[in-house]
């Protein structure tokens, strides 16, 4: 009989067409770039922020009797090149504020903003939320717009973070201590072993944050190794290590000394799948020390002395005779057992 | 408010013209709402149907529109009295051409006009052309003018159709039960999600959802249709309602058809029930949401 012709259309573009509506539905006003007067975006003051040089020190320059005059100016000079790169090619990524009255209020891009004006724009780029987001979401909405930044410390993204677990907490109502790396790397879309480093730093004790903090320590895999150090002395060398350069390969060697001495840990038994197991397979070898070392501990069972004389005469350097014997030697051990 | 619909998919005969004709007949003959139609089809079949066009001796199989009714030559010096929808990306007037189904205006074609827009690809221009139609039909002039606004589209997912895809209210996607057919609703999603992330919330854009069109009683078009409403998210835009493959639809769009509409044909065809539960669907999803 003919085959029956059956019509349907493809797993990828019936994908394809679901993924598109959900994604439609997901997100829609979510994503609306509209071109801003800069004199319309404000900071927001409730959210804290790490400059202190404000909008009006920019426009009209800052001011010899503040009190802050030299770190203002520091951070005005520290946006010159920004500044230089948006005056010739604009911001590549737009600002994220959402309307508050007549003014758009400032979620991430705080330095882009300061960086426009500084380079004479009077509009900007901004993505434009409906309102004003939740807590988690506007440090995750910070977190994504911080990850592509080089020039932000370790310590600065540990705040970051420690901020974000606080919301995450809040919002599912249990404690900041009872998340989980999984629950970290889920937020953040990163993957669990770069969750897990991150939640081991934060965790570490006080002496060791504060290394991070004065930027001694800045890479986190490096931080995140010495931590997971037990003995105190070899976690100090590493420590010492690390403050004078060392990489982390070789932070890794010194820790390898906390687990010392070695032992085999026992095997660990898989999870049953497939068919039921009903013979052992012994596995195989290219040494043939190895071999000659198990069939000679068996020939020397004391139950088994008679069996030597079969094997006297094996060429211990050929591989076929020696797996020949193997085979006879477990034939007859089955035979004696049976 | 004006609703503004948009038939629109980048496969080339699927019935957005058909459809286009039928709703607008539809909004003016049955219910009697102040309709204008806009034709961005370089093709400009749209715009045959109610209005005379001339071939344009510049431009090869090109058409432009006929002589404006409302044109005096001694009296509009500014004025070549020609009117296409192609003015408003030209910074030029536009003036609606009635048709003879009364509360029916329309917006022509002009083929070497819209087609000159449509191959746009400088950045800051192309922006230009993207929201011009948008910009238009959101002058109160406009606005107050009608209840209902149906534009008609190119097959492509050029300049063009994105201006109507960025003017429109609701889309509206008729496609046949076919394998690429299939493919070019997926093309139309995209740009109706891409559009729908960049909507506030008091200015969303609907998807009224996929008309399947020119359906034959064979399997493969009966799977197909099967197979969309099985989808997640994507059934519920499929539309209830079927255009079957009928002669009729095609017969009533020759020069000397009578009657002209299917919407005169007698109230017990079949061609026009179908039809007419289509649109009354549609029409039903645009002004009550329902």
């Amino acid at each position: 009989m003919a085959k029956k012709k059956v019509f349907q259309i493809s797993n990828a573009l019936t994908e394809g067409l679901e993924e598109t509506v959900s994604a439609a539905h997901n997100y829609s006003g979510e994503l609306r770039v509209e071109v801003l007067a800069l004199r319309r975006v404000e900071l927001d003051p409730e959210n804290p922020r790490d400059l202190v040089l404000t909008f009006d020190d920019v426009i009209h320059g800052v001011d010899k009797a503040d009190s802050q005059y030299v770190r203002k100016t520091d951070e005005k000079a520290s946006l010159l090149t920004l500044a230089h790169s948006i005056k010739e090619q604009g911001i590549i990524n737009p600002i994220v504020v959402y309307k508050h009255g007549d003014k758009y209020r400032l979620i991430a891009g705080e330095r882009r903003t300061l960086a426009s004006l500084l380079a004479g724009k009077t509009d900007i780029q901004a993505k434009i939320l409906e309102g004003k987001p939740d807590e988690l979401k506007i440090s995750l909405l910070q977190w994504i717009e911080n990850v592509e930044r080089k020039d932000l410390s370790l310590w600065e993204r540990l705040q970051n973070l420690e901020k974000m677990l606080e919301a995450l907490a809040h919002s599912k109502s249990i404690r900041k201590q009872e998340l989980t790396a999984t629950d970290l790397g889920r937020l953040l879309g990163c993957s669990l072993p770069h969750a897990m480093n991150y939640m081991a730093v934060i965790q570490a004790d006080a002496g060791f944050k504060d290394l991070i903090r004065q930027n001694k320590l800045k890479n986190l895999e490096k931080a995140a190794l010495i931590i997971n150090i037990k003995s105190d002395g070899i976690k100090q060398n590493a420590i010492d290590a690390c403050l004078s350069g060392a990489t982390l390969k070789k932070l890794k060697s010194i820790s390898t000394q906390d687990k010392l001495p070695r032992t085999i840990s026992a095997p660990s038994i898989p999870n049953a799948r497939g068919r039921q197991a009903t013979l052992v397979n012994l596995g195989s070898t290219k040494k043939l020390e190895v071999a000659r070392l198990i069939i000679d501990s068996v020939l020397n069972h004391v139950k088994l002395g008679h069996l030597k004389q079969h094997f006297s005469d094996l060429n211990w350097n050929d591989y076929k005779s020696i797996n020949h014997a193997f085979k006879q030697l477990l034939k007859t051990l089955e035979k004696i057992e049976a | 408010m004006t609703k503004v619909i948009v038939n629109a998919t980048h496969k080339g005969g699927e019935g957005k013209t058909t459809n286009s004709i039928m709703l607008a007949e539809y909004t003016a003959l049955i219910k009697g709402l102040k309709t204008l139609i806009i034709d961005m089809d370089p093709q400009a079949n749209f715009s045959g149907r109610y209005i005379d066009m001339e071939y344009d001796p510049a431009y090869k199989g090109g058409k432009v529109p006929a002589l404006h009714p409302d044109f005096e030559p001694n009296e509009d010096t500014n004025w070549d009295g020609r009117s296409s929808i192609a003015n408003i990306f030209y910074g030029e007037e536009v003036v609606p051409y009635p048709t003879a189904i009364p509360n029916l205006d329309l917006l022509p074609a002009h083929s070497c006009k819209l087609q000159e827009a449509e191959a746009v690809t400088k950045n800051e221009v192309l922006e230009k052309v993207h929201l011009q139609l948008k910009r238009f039909l959101e002058l109160p002039d406009v606005k107050s003018s009608y209840d209902v606004i149906i534009i008609d589209t190119p097959p492509s997912k050029g300049p063009l159709t994105i201006a109507a895809i960025k003017a429109a209210s609701h889309i509206v996607i008729p496609a046949q039960m076919e394998q690429f057919s299939i493919e070019g609703i997926y093309g139309m999603l995209q740009l109706w999600k891409q559009e729908s992330y960049y909507r506030t919330k008091d200015n969303p854009i609907e998807l009224v959802g996929i008309l399947p069109n020119q359906v034959r009683d064979i399997k493969l078009h009966k799977q197909f249709l099967q197979g969309l409403k099985l989808m997640k998210g994507v059934s519920d835009y499929v539309m209830p309602r079927v255009i079957k493959k009928r002669a009729i639809y095609t017969e009533i769009l020759v020069e000397d058809a009578n009657p002209k509409s299917i919407f005169e044909l007698p109230a017990k065809n079949l061609a026009r029930i179908e039809y007419e539960a289509a649109c009354q669907y549609i029409m039903d999803k645009v002004f009550n949401h329902g």
